[in-house]
């Protein structure tokens, strides 16, 4: 029955690339998840303060990136806008997804944390004679990283996994790169198995980091 | 006792025999030829009005079960799946413009084969791409797992342009790619040049590419040499029938390409 | 020399129900996978909860892998390992499988974390007025545990949804392959993966707003 025959010699032989393409997934999904925290953030304070067209700019944003799925958002902003004569090269294209994608979660996330701190505490600080720049950045926001520092740990581990999909926009990161191999040497079991390793190191990796973060950052 | 325990090792030896795998059996066992075809290659393969499986390759795979008195499951693939299918027995055959290179026969097994193409450029008007130095600089697409991605590449790294090139996942991305802007050129087949030309006012056919003729065989397991050899007898009959010239003229038109190689006993 | 048919096909408002008919496929898919993976992720965080051994050294481990690579790739390795090992699995079924698991270790998490948040002294009570150990677990911490997790739960339920778009991959015929397949009869990608967009939103959209009232409820 089982007359399939491994051949794992070219998926050593291509290591180091897919360790080396390992790092772009890493390095893409940390963009995406530095512009996802800083448009998610914008997107929070749009969808809580505002009135009118950029309120509902804000909620119509969260509510795609949340109702559909990432890879047809990727389509989207591939051929999609490519209708429109806008054309991204694959990296443009899967960054700005997974941005989109983050910062629709994100927002979400920051508007739970920001609901969790008392409005008294605003008006205090106002009493002190700050600012409302001042009240929020000194008073509010430090509390709200920290409140929503666990799902954003959880937001960067489905980053590095959404990454995954650049491999169907053509984009060269652990997936792309492992799939192209794979087409190459028509070996996709034994390529994809040592992406799947790859890929549970990186997440290790993320997590780590996060742990040694907190330690430092919640320090008191 | 010693003679029975001599009987059943014999017995086990005679099992050990690894019973390998007859395609010819199996498919006539379970009445259905799972048949792999790439659907987003029209003429050859595409989907009609109905979104039902169509095209060159569909009918020769009706063909194929007609021939074997059973029935004929359609198992629409992506390039890169083609192989992958096969070697791992999800598929009986393929079929889908595959061309049979030696790395590619390392993993599976191919037939005689049943259709040439040769590769040929698509181009986005706008880009005066008339000759293959004129793609110098220029940004190049192709399908994922396909002979002329393999052979571009070749191209590619002479020149030092491989960051120019970019992989699909299948013809018809490759094809929106160069229409909607995002590459200059697509690699493509020669058969597929017409219908797309006449479906995009700025898609323009491009040169033909400067490698070989692209023989395409049908695709079976390596092991399975009955199999094999079945499907070169039904390839012959094709083509000894008439059949072959029918359909090609139905999906391509004109004369089928001849199917020998000059100098070379097949 | 007849003129070939012809080879690309206008959208027509058959279309529309080959759309719709792959929503439900998309629909079907998830529920199906939901419903099994949901039941088997409830005896996974049971387990996780209740035995260190079993549940901490060998189990949680398994589930983490599933949480840990991309959802594609796990498709794709399972998809091309069955059939080496005799497993006749079409797209769909294989789809299924890894869907199902996938779910089950997303919902052991959320299943552990509903029964950890049912207060000791309660069920110490309920067992005290002579409830049997499987009377507490159904009828004291699945009623408020669950109640608990619900919104937890929804958002898996969201999630795997929106994930079922990636057995496309595979092949199976669900609503992002039913649009890719438009595309590639009628090239015509916006109109095409804006009605699909509209029907994900529709998938989706509803049992995220029924969460979220069901949350204010709750709050109150």
């Amino acid at each position: 029955m089982f007359d399939y025959n491994f051949h794992w010699r070219p998926v050593l032989k291509s290591l180091p690339d897919l360790i080396q393409a390992g790092l772009v997934t890493l390095e893409i999904a940390s963009l995406a998840m530095f512009l996802g925290v800083v448009i998610g953030l914008c997107l929070a304070l749009m969808r809580m303060n505002m009135t009118g067209p950029l309120k509902w700019f804000a909620v119509t944003w969260i509510e795609i990136a949340r109702n559909t799925p990432a890879l047809f958002q990727l389509f989207f902003f591939g051929f999609g806008l490519g209708a429109f004569g806008i054309n991204l090269s694959p990296f443009v294209i899967i960054l700005t997804g997974l941005s989109f994608n983050c910062a629709g979660y994100l927002a979400e996330n920051f508007r739970g944390g920001f609901q969790a701190i008392p409005v008294m505490q605003i008006n205090s600080a106002r009493c002190l004679g700050m600012n409302s720049w001042q009240a929020y950045t000194r008073i509010v926001i430090p509390q709200v990283l920290r409140i929503v520092y666990y799902p954003i740990t959880n937001q960067m581990v489905w980053a590095v996994l959404m990454s995954s999909l650049g491999m169907l926009i053509g984009f060269k990161e652990l997936s792309g790169e492992t799939q192209f191999f794979a087409s190459k040497t028509f070996r996709v079991f034994e390529y994809f198995a040592v992406a799947a390793v790859i890929y549970y190191v990186i997440v290790k990796i993320v997590l780590g980091a996060s742990r040694l973060l907190a330690m430092r950052l919640f320090r008191y | 006792m010693k003679k029975i325990i001599t009987a059943l090792l014999s017995i086990a030896a005679l099992n050990s025999v690894s019973v390998t795998a007859d395609t010819l059996d199996d498919v006539a066992d379970r009445g259905t030829l799972r048949c792999g075809v790439v659907l987003d290659f029209p003429p050859i393969g595409y989907r009609d009005a109905n979104n039902e499986p169509a095209g060159f390759d569909v009918d020769y795979c009706n063909d194929l079960a007609k021939s074997l008195e059973v029935d004929v499951q359609i198992m629409p693939l992506t390039w890169s799946e083609r192989l992958p299918v096969i070697a791992t027995g999800r598929a009986d055959v393929v079929f889908g413009g595959t061309s049979d290179s030696l790395a590619r026969a390392r993993t599976v097994g191919f037939s005689i084969p049943y259709a040439i193409y040769y590769s040929q450029g698509v181009v986005n008007s706008k880009s005066n791409i008339t000759s293959i130095d004129d793609i110098r600089g220029k940004r190049v697409a192709a399908a994922l797992g396909t002979l002329p991605e393999q052979e571009w590449l070749k191209i590619a790294a002479k020149w030092g342009e491989e960051n120019l090139y970019q992989s699909y996942q299948s013809e018809n991305e490759v094809f929106l790619a160069v229409a909607q802007g995002k590459a200059d050129i697509g690699l493509t087949t020669n058969t597929a040049i017409k219908p797309i030309t006449q479906q995009y006012a700025n898609l323009e056919a491009g040169p033909r590419m400067p490698w070989v003729a692209d023989y395409t065989s049908i695709v079976g397991k390596r092991q399975d040499v009955t199999w094999l050899n079945y499907l070169n007898l039904f390839v012959t009959h094709q083509v000894r029938s008439g059949r072959y010239q029918e359909l090609w003229g139905k999906y391509v038109g004109g004369d089928a390409p001849d199917l020998r190689i000059p100098g070379v006993m097949y | 020399m007849q003129e070939p048919i012809s080879f690309f096909t206008g959208f027509n408002p058959n279309d529309l129900w080959f759309l719709g008919e792959a929503a439900l496929k998309t629909l079907w898919i998830s529920i199906l996978s939901i419903t099994v993976g949901s039941v088997m992720g409830c005896v996974f965080g049971w387990i996780l909860h209740e035995s260190r051994f079993a549940g901490g050294i060998i189990l949680a481990p398994i589930l983490d892998v599933f949480r840990s690579v991309p959802l594609i790739i796990q498709l794709v390795l399972f998809y091309n390992f069955a059939p080496m090992v005799g497993l006749d699995l079409n797209p769909f079924l294989s789809g299924v499988v890894i869907l199902t698991f996938y779910t089950a270790s997303l919902v052991s998490n959320v299943a552990r974390g509903g029964i950890e948040s049912v207060e000791m002294s309660m069920r110490r009570a309920s067992r005290s007025l002579g409830l049997t150990y499987w009377q507490d677990l159904f009828h004291v911490v699945l009623p408020i545990g669950g109640r608990t997790v619900f919104p937890a739960w929804i958002g898996v339920v969201l999630g795997v949804m929106k994930d079922s778009a990636l057995v496309s991959v595979l092949g199976y015929v669900e609503l992002l392959k039913a649009s890719q397949i438009l595309i590639t009869r009628t090239q015509e990608p916006l109109l095409i993966l804006s009605i699909a967009g509209v029907f994900y939103f529709a998938l989706s959209y509803p049992i995220s707003l029924y969460a979220s009232r069901f949350e204010k409820r709750w709050a109150k």
